[in-house]
């Protein structure tokens, strides 16, 4: 009996023993899971911030030039109201000759009130709110886009230096007052949520410490359940079991979810500072803080952009509580009160506002870093990219492909385009667009449609010829006569001018700027595929010439960009420089960690390209792009050239006004043929776009070796300025035509050079 | 210091008039700047400490740029090329045509041991209008770098 009764108890004691030992067991086991994951996920995944990228910042110093109409279009994007009197961040006024302005500051560059003052295009002082004068300011980047993992949680990391001490005091007084005396959970809070709910037969408050709202960011859903209470209550303990208060508050400031930007969500106040306000969390006023504390309680009902009204009231309820705790003064809650809610455009609500230029950037970082590299280490990278460009070009091409329609129809409906803007000097790639419909992801044809470049070749072919400057000067007579040029035995190769006409004899400049296809096939076989094969290569073309004779009338592809990058040397008078989107990189607390400096190679020298430089003008003067302002082509030195493929495929146009080279590509997908050709194509588009943006005027710079002949403009012979069609033709000295005697009434050919030019100017100012 | 400037600019200038009185001859402009300098001055511009300290003498027209200057000139004598760099070209992007940024953009890739950026500045800033023979004659040493 005595051991009948001791086996029940053994099975009974087993038992119990085993059902302890069991939920200590499963107990530790969940407990491990969820250890596990606040340990992995607070060190690891909290701290996994999108690479960003941002459009170059505007200096504006006191010397320099400033376009005042496309500085007040970046005030205009970057959120700055136009006020009679600036006395806020993010106001300006502006009288035409002074800008008053109250930056909202970034990186080395503080907030505060600026006074500008212009003398027409060129800053003439800077002085800061106490009147002393200041070298230059920067306004703050454009948020362009990110790099972001495929949850698009977008945020901006903060360290405790960059957080005001008054967004800790407001957030402890308003989410949870008892915060550095509990361990995670709250029983107050608890039991005051329960009854109040209790009483309001709903679940109308929580009792949730900041420790557990980071818990349930962190790791559950937002569903109401007890499971998940109870759990978001062990994760709380967990936390704060590992971690200590100073960490539990950082990461919860910057991991609270704020707002929804598009499939982008919006994380922590760094970003929700700079979605809603455009400035950096230390430079915002009490009602702003007020304003992003106060959404947290429901961060869509609360929404300023969405219901203003809503978050109006929930700010004056923080400021309230903000005055009852001491943290603010009665009068200043009476002033802050009063204050409007002010919020900034939302900048981009995908992965970028600009995708074919996201692209450029994309491929240039791919160079240096990997995937996870840029979706998760915070970097920050600061492009070349010019806001106002970007959008103007975006604006023009569009326009055009509506004028185009409208004169042509319904054909080309389906016109797609390239364009890219080029810093001529640093190489710095301001602008890029890819399609018609420059807002949209898809295929980039700047970087990857591979095109034929029609006479876009042709300069390349003459700088080919203009280096061997003794044999070739822009006179020198070219043949535009019928040509062939066996390929084999029963065959041949006999190119056309575009009007099917033949020219006969004509100067080398003419040739170029009239775009005659025969006299440039002839020049290309004069002056040989190897000699020309070295000058592609010294533009920069990395890619296989091939060796036919119509390759020198543009039977070669290419993409959009990478002809830009071959006229950057030309526009830039023979200075190769790479092209560039990023300017630097800057790791997540702003170190730079990556700069992308700016590279210069003399490739050739100055005075071959200025002759073609002055036949690429003539194509604006007489040429196929004729028809422009001579006002307008004096101010920005411009020159250029058309583009137009067998069948008129594809309409180029290549183009240098002021500092930017403007190149555009107009086609079809399927290579059909358009009505266009470069002039009346892609030319309307550059046309469109430069007239918008209104390029600074710039200098020609005076080469000593270049001295100007008159000549006849049909035939290149010496001629004079009282004669019809004589032009002042630049020559590198030693090689203009001997001195002969000039046609009867014309004047004396050499009368006009640079230098007499010059020394005439010089005394006229003397004697004034 | 001035006496061997107000020397080498004579000798410079005495250079060039020789070589464009010089009749009946094809000037090779490929070579024409190399051809101009004596074996003299090329000497006397070869120590590279004078010719750092002449470059760092040379200042901007315009005031913001010369501030910029003198902070990138700070970072250049504690050894931080990089830095000196990003300032100088911070200047360029505000104006263009300042001899003194580029001459020293061309001294620094010079120290980076970047001989065609060095030089590729250096013709650069001598396309400036209106630049002194001094800062004419600094350049060309960086162009004929090449």
């Amino acid at each position: 009996m005595a051991s009948k009764k001791f086996k029940l108890n053994f099975t009974f004691k087993t038992f119990i023993g085993l059902v302890l030992l069991f939920t200590f067991l499963f107990g530790a086991a969940v407990l491990s899971v969820i250890d596990s994951k606040v340990t992995s996920k607070l060190d690891g995944v909290l701290w996994t911030i999108p690479a960003k990228i941002y459009s170059r910042s505007l200096e504006i110093a006191e010397g320099g030039l400033v376009n005042k109409k496309n500085l007040l279009r970046e005030l205009e994007m970057l959120s700055y109201q136009k006020v009679r009197k600036a006395t806020d961040l993010g106001e300006y006024y502006y009288n035409g000759k002074n800008l008053n302005i109250f930056l909202r500051g970034h990186l080395k560059q503080s907030s505060g009130l600026y006074r500008i003052t212009f003398e027409e295009e060129r800053v003439k002082s800077i002085e800061n709110q106490g009147g002393s004068v200041v070298n230059s300011i920067i306004l703050e980047p454009m948020a362009i886009g990110g790099m972001y993992p495929s949850h698009m949680e977008d945020r901006v990391l903060l360290d405790w230096p960059q957080i005001p001490d008054k967004l800790v005091k407001i957030l402890l007084s308003v989410e949870d007052q008892g915060f550095f005396n509990h361990y995670g959970i709250s029983l107050k809070s608890i039991s005051r949520a329960f009854f109040r709910n209790i009483q309001a037969a709903n679940i109308e408050q929580g009792g949730s410490t900041i420790t557990q709202q980071l818990a349930k960011n962190l790791f559950f859903s937002s569903e109401q359940t007890l499971k998940r209470k109870v759990s978001e209550a062990i994760a709380a303990l967990l936390i704060e079991f590992h971690y200590t208060k100073k960490e539990i508050l950082l990461a919860y400031i910057n991991d609270v979810y704020l707002a929804q930007s598009g499939t982008r969500s919006i994380h922590g106040f760094g970003l929700g500072s700079k979605h809603f306000f455009g400035a950096s969390l230390r430079n915002l006023e009490d009602h702003q803080l007020a304003l992003l504390v106060g959404m947290l309680k429901g961060p869509s009902v609360y929404n300023p952009r969405r219901n203003p009204n809503n978050a109006l009231k929930r700010r004056n309820v923080v400021l309230r509580v903000m005055e009852r705790d001491g943290i603010i003064s009665t009068q200043i809650l009476e002033n802050q009160v009063k204050e409007e809610i002010k919020i900034v455009k939302p900048n981009y609500s995908s992965e970028t506002k600009y995708p074919a230029f996201h692209d450029l950037v994309r491929i240039e970082l791919r160079n240096n870093f990997n995937e996870n590299e840029l979706r998760t280490e915070g970097l920050s990278v600061s492009t070349n990219i010019d806001p106002v460009l970007q959008e103007s070009l975006e604006k023009n091409i569009v326009l055009t492909k509506k004028q185009l329609i409208k004169k042509y129809g319904s054909k080309l409906n389906k016109l797609e385009g390239a364009a890219i803007v080029i810093d001529i000097q640093s190489g710095e790639v301001r602008a890029l667009v890819g399609s018609t419909s420059p807002r949209q992801f898809g295929f980039n044809r700047s970087l990857n449609a591979v095109r034929s470049i029609g006479s876009l070749v042709k300069p390349f072919v003459y700088l080919t010829a203009l280096n061997k400057y003794q044999d070739y000067n822009l006179v020198t007579i070219l043949d535009d006569s019928k040509l062939s040029v066996p390929l084999s035995k029963n065959s041949s190769w006999e190119p056309n001018n575009f009007d099917k006409k033949f020219h006969g004899n004509v100067p080398l400049h003419k040739a170029l700027w009239q775009s005659y296809n025969i006299a440039s096939a002839r020049l290309g076989l004069e002056v040989g595929f190897e000699n020309v094969k070295e000058t592609f290569k010294l533009l920069g073309i990395d890619k296989n010439v091939p060796h036919y004779p119509s390759l020198f009338i543009g039977s070669f592809e290419m993409s959009p960009y990478e002809v830009a990058q071959a006229y950057q040397s030309i526009a830039s008078d023979g200075f190769y420089t790479p092209l560039r989107s990023i300017r630097e990189i800057s790791d997540a607390k702003g170190n730079v960690n990556l700069r992308y400096p700016y590279k210069i190679e003399q490739r050739f020298r100055p005075e071959p390209v200025s002759l073609l430089k002055f036949a690429m003008r003539q194509t604006f003067l007489e040429g196929t792009a004729r028809g422009y302002s001579l006002n307008k082509i004096d101010k920005w030195m411009v020159g250029g050239k058309t583009g137009t493929s067998d069948d008129q495929r594809d309409s180029w146009f290549a183009g240098y006004a002021g500092d930017y080279l403007v190149l555009v590509w107009l086609g079809f997908d399927d290579n059909r043929s358009t009505p266009l050709t470069g002039r009346s194509g892609a030319l309307q588009v550059w046309k469109n776009f430069i007239d918008d943006i209104n390029p600074s005027r710039v200098n020609k710079a005076i080469l000593p070796r270049i001295h100007y002949v008159w000549t006849d403009i049909n035939d290149g012979t010496l001629s004079g300025p009282k004669c019809k069609g004589s032009i002042l033709t630049p020559f590198i000295k030693g090689t203009e035509p001997k001195p002969v005697p000039s046609r009867k009434n014309c004047g004396p050919a050499f009368e006009e050079t640079s230098n007499t030019v010059l020394n005439r100017l010089k005394s006229v100012l003397l004697k004034d | 210091m001035n006496k061997i400037k107000l020397i080498l600019i004579i000798l410079y200038l005495l250079g060039l008039s020789s070589c464009s009185v010089n009749p009946g001859k094809t000037e090779d402009i490929s070579i024409a700047d190399v051809g101009e300098f004596s074996a003299s001055i090329e000497s006397l511009l070869s120590d590279p400490v004078f010719l750092r300290n002449e470059v760092r003498k040379i200042n901007a027209s315009k005031p913001s740029i010369q501030r910029i200057i003198n902070g990138a000139d700070a970072f250049w004598k504690n050894g931080n090329l990089e830095e000196s760099s990003k300032e100088l070209e911070r200047a360029l992007r505000i104006s263009r045509n300042e001899s003194a940024v580029f001459l020293r953009l061309a001294q620094i890739r010079s120290e980076q041991g970047l001989r065609l950026e060095s030089g590729g500045f250096a013709a650069r800033g001598l396309m400036i209008n209106g630049i002194s023979s001094w800062e004419r004659l600094l350049l060309r040493v960086y162009a004929l770098d090449k």
